[in-house]
């Protein structure tokens, strides 16, 4: 898996889609994340390792400005994706939203049918012109969310009654349907069993041909699976950043050292 | 000796058995508190238990049984001759307790001894007259047999409570001794009194559903009294309310039932709008500030007593509406000719609501997972396409239960309709006409001064039993909604 995986980041290498430039948060009084500069490679899998509590999530959510629902979070600098600031006044949250995906660390499908969990992002921001589109979208995304043989026959039953595995995978479905450029990926797989857990991380490869996906996890195995790059959080500081080869085998920091082999965490 | 005497010595001497208790275990545990099983308070409260609970239960029961086996006796003893013409029963019986009560009186005050009471004669004396100087004012002459059966009254009231005195002071004791024999280091002192604890709180739970049967069961009995009196097809399936005293009332529920229906229908239609836009605002964008004043403010409109809103129905609302759609008002349209219509009550009903809808859905919109928002927010919906299309089909199970549970008190509320409805029981569709509603009716039946026999009076029970179940359908309804909708997210 490594090697065609390294073969891969070897050719985006120049390629940055996210850029953060001295990212600090605070949530109220607490300083969550200090000074993180990183740059994220398009159509590529980076990882976001670290203990629990060390703002990978924060940061995460600081990239389709999530942050901006809870009241007491700010965020300063720079987060730039293709080069535009998203924090820029300009920006409406709303639209960012839409080109940065997000799937949850507990799948959320919402109580309605798979088919309207599906169609619900595209209906919001009128990507069909009319149901045969519609229908088509649907279908579209249901396979690139490697559901659509489980569900093809009940489109129409409540996404709520699916298993935990076939839910996190329609949440993936349903993100890609509004045709977004970064996925956001927080702990997907933290509620589901090791099976459901295999598709997911085969999906999470298959979507890199497309998306440039940002995945939080709290595996290190995962990680190790499915990201070309990976970075080491620790108390709110970027400790290490590189590909994820290189961070597995021969970290630089002495604290990823710990962590990866389990010293702190 | 007194009743209150009576229960101040059980509970002395059960105060005395909790000290007494607690010393004496400590003692035999030679103050060593690890060698006992349970905490001293236990023990002392065991034997406080044991010394109260069996005499005050028996004091109770003996409080209950007593007038009634007494008047049972004494009913025996009045023949049917003794009974004059025009009389009943119920009449002489009592008679027969007002003239032993008066002979109480005289002898507690010292006015005749006991011998001389039960000396008395009604041939000879004048009973009304002596009982007249004491303060005791009878109807009529006493006679012989009443006197005499009030006598034997008197007696075995005196003799039951001397009686009543000794078994349960006796059975105080008998506990005491019990418990304090058991007060030892290896009693389960603890365990007796958890048990105690479960039976009081059962008794509490049990004693307030009791009273709803209770309750039920006694408007059920007059509601078959009514049905005896009235035809049950001309309540149920008649289309006039109109009451009088001659004899042939015309008593329907359904132009009542109409303007019930009415009234709550236009309150509802105010109530749940405003509620529920209200409850999406505080619980959707309104900050904690807002939400910490605003919150508050709205609950405060629970708090006010409904007599108030029917005030206001009656002096500010149904006025307002008058110079709005009367003969003369701003709007020229002639439509309401007084304050008091099925718009005005149904308009301040709805305002007296809208904290009921609000806060039952405010809690019900914040049980809906904020990873459900999240997932829409993040899909790139606004907050309102959340609201919309997310959040309100999320909680619409509990909102709807909420609205029903928000009808059942619009159909269960007086005095805002007694103010502010109007007294004519008719079918129309016109809001600006008054009408009445099956509480209003039910208050001005039971508060004349008919005869409480009469059909007129008593179908006030067959209108509240009525009201009763429709309300309790509506509650059973909602609460089978609301709770459906809780197993989703739990």
């Amino acid at each position: 898996m490594y090697d065609t995986e390294k073969l891969g980041t070897d050719v985006n290498q120049t390629n940055t889609k996210i850029s953060a430039r001295n990212v600090q948060v605070y949530y109220g009084d607490t300083h969550a994340i200090k000074d993180v500069n990183v740059d994220i490679d398009a159509k590529s899998v980076t990882a976001f390792i670290g203990p629990s509590g060390c703002g990978k999530s924060t940061f995460l959510r600081c990239i389709n400005r999530m942050n901006d629902t809870i009241d007491v979070c700010r965020v300063k600098g720079d987060i730039t994706i293709d080069g535009e600031d998203i924090y820029d006044k300009r920006v409406d949250p709303v639209q960012l939203r839409a080109k940065v995906g997000m799937v949850f660390q507990k799948p959320n499908p919402f109580p309605k049918s798979i088919y309207d969990n599906i169609a619900y992002g595209p209906r919001i921001h009128g990507l069909a012109k009319n149901k045969a589109d519609l229908d088509e979208i649907v279908e579209k995304s249901l396979r690139r969310g490697a559901i659509w043989n489980e569900v093809k026959d009940r489109l129409h039953a409540p996404g709520t009654g699916l298993s935990g595995g076939q839910q996190q995978r329609l949440c993936i479905a349903r993100a890609v349907a509004t045709e977004p450029e970064v996925l956001l990926m927080d702990e997907p797989c933290s509620a589901l069993d090791p099976i459901a857990t295999a598709q997911v991380e085969e999906l999470i490869d298959e979507l890199r041909d497309q998306f440039s996906v940002v995945i939080v996890t709290h595996s290190m195995q995962q990680a190790a699976r499915v990201s070309q790059k990976t970075a080491f959080f620790h108390l709110g500081n970027l400790v290490e950043y590189g590909d994820t080869s290189q961070i597995f085998t021969t970290p630089k920091d002495e604290r990823t050292e710990s962590y990866i082999t389990g010293r702190i965490g | 000796m007194p009743l209150s005497w009576l229960v101040l010595i059980i509970l002395a001497l059960a105060a005395a058995g909790y000290f007494i208790g607690r010393i004496r275990v400590l003692k035999l545990a030679g103050g060593e508190i690890r060698a006992l099983h349970s905490l001293p308070i236990y023990y002392g409260t065991n034997v406080a238990l044991s010394v109260a609970v069996p005499a005050l239960a028996v004091l109770l029961v003996w409080l209950l049984a007593q007038p009634t086996l007494i008047e049972r006796t004494i009913t025996g003893m009045i023949t049917p001759e003794m009974i004059p013409d025009g009389s009943n029963l119920n009449l002489v019986m009592s008679d027969v307790r007002r003239v032993a009560d008066g002979l109480n009186t005289a002898i507690s005050s010292g006015a005749m001894p006991v011998a001389e009471v039960d000396a008395m004669d009604a041939t000879v004396v004048d009973v009304r007259a002596k009982l007249g100087a004491l303060g005791v004012a009878l109807g009529q002459d006493v006679r012989p047999e009443v006197l005499a059966a009030a006598k034997s009254y008197r007696s075995a009231a005196v003799t039951g409570n001397a009686l009543r005195a000794f078994v349960v002071l006796a059975l105080a004791l008998v506990g005491f001794v019990v418990s304090m024999s058991k007060t030892k280091p290896d009693f389960r002192a603890r365990n007796v009194v958890e048990r105690a604890v479960l039976a009081f709180l059962m008794g509490a739970a049990s004693l307030a559903i009791l009273t709803t049967v209770g309750i039920v069961l006694s408007m059920l009995f007059e509601t078959i009294n009514f049905f005896g009196l009235h035809d049950w097809r001309d309540f149920f399936f008649g289309t006039t309310w109109a009451p009088n005293f001659r004899g042939d009332s015309e008593l329907s529920i359904l132009p009542l039932l109409w303007g019930t229906l009415y009234i709550s229908f236009i309150a509802l239609l105010v109530a749940v709008p405003v509620g529920l836009f209200a409850a999406i605002y505080l619980s959707e964008y309104a900050g904690p500030k807002t939400r910490a004043i605003a919150k508050p403010l709205l609950e405060i409109l629970a708090g006010i007593p409904t007599i108030v809103y029917g005030l206001f129905a009656l002096l500010t609302v149904g006025p307002l509406l008058v110079n709005m759609f009367g003969q003369s008002g701003s709007l020229g349209l002639g439509w309401m000719s007084g304050a008091t219509s099925v718009l005005t009550a149904g308009v301040v009903m709805g305002i007296m609501l809208i904290p009921f809808v609000s806060s039952l859905s405010d809690d019900i919109i914040n049980a809906v997972p904020q990873t459900m928002r999240d997932g829409s927010l993040g899909l790139g919906a606004t907050p309102s396409e959340t609201i919309r299309q997310v959040v309100i089909p999320a909680a619409l199970p509990g909102i709807v239960g909420a609205i029903l549970l928000a009808a059942s008190r619009a159909i269960g509320e007086t005095m805002i309709v007694v103010m502010g409805a109007g007294a004519i029981a008719k079918f129309s569709a016109n809001p600006f006409e008054s009408m009445t509603t099956i509480t209003t009716r039910i208050v001005s039946q039971l508060t004349g001064d008919g005869d409480f026999a009469s059909p007129e009076t008593l179908v006030a029970f067959a209108l509240g039993l009525s009201l009763f179940v429709l309300t309790l359908g509506l509650n059973v309804l909602a609460l089978y909604i609301v709770r459906k909708y809780r197993e989703q997210y739990e």
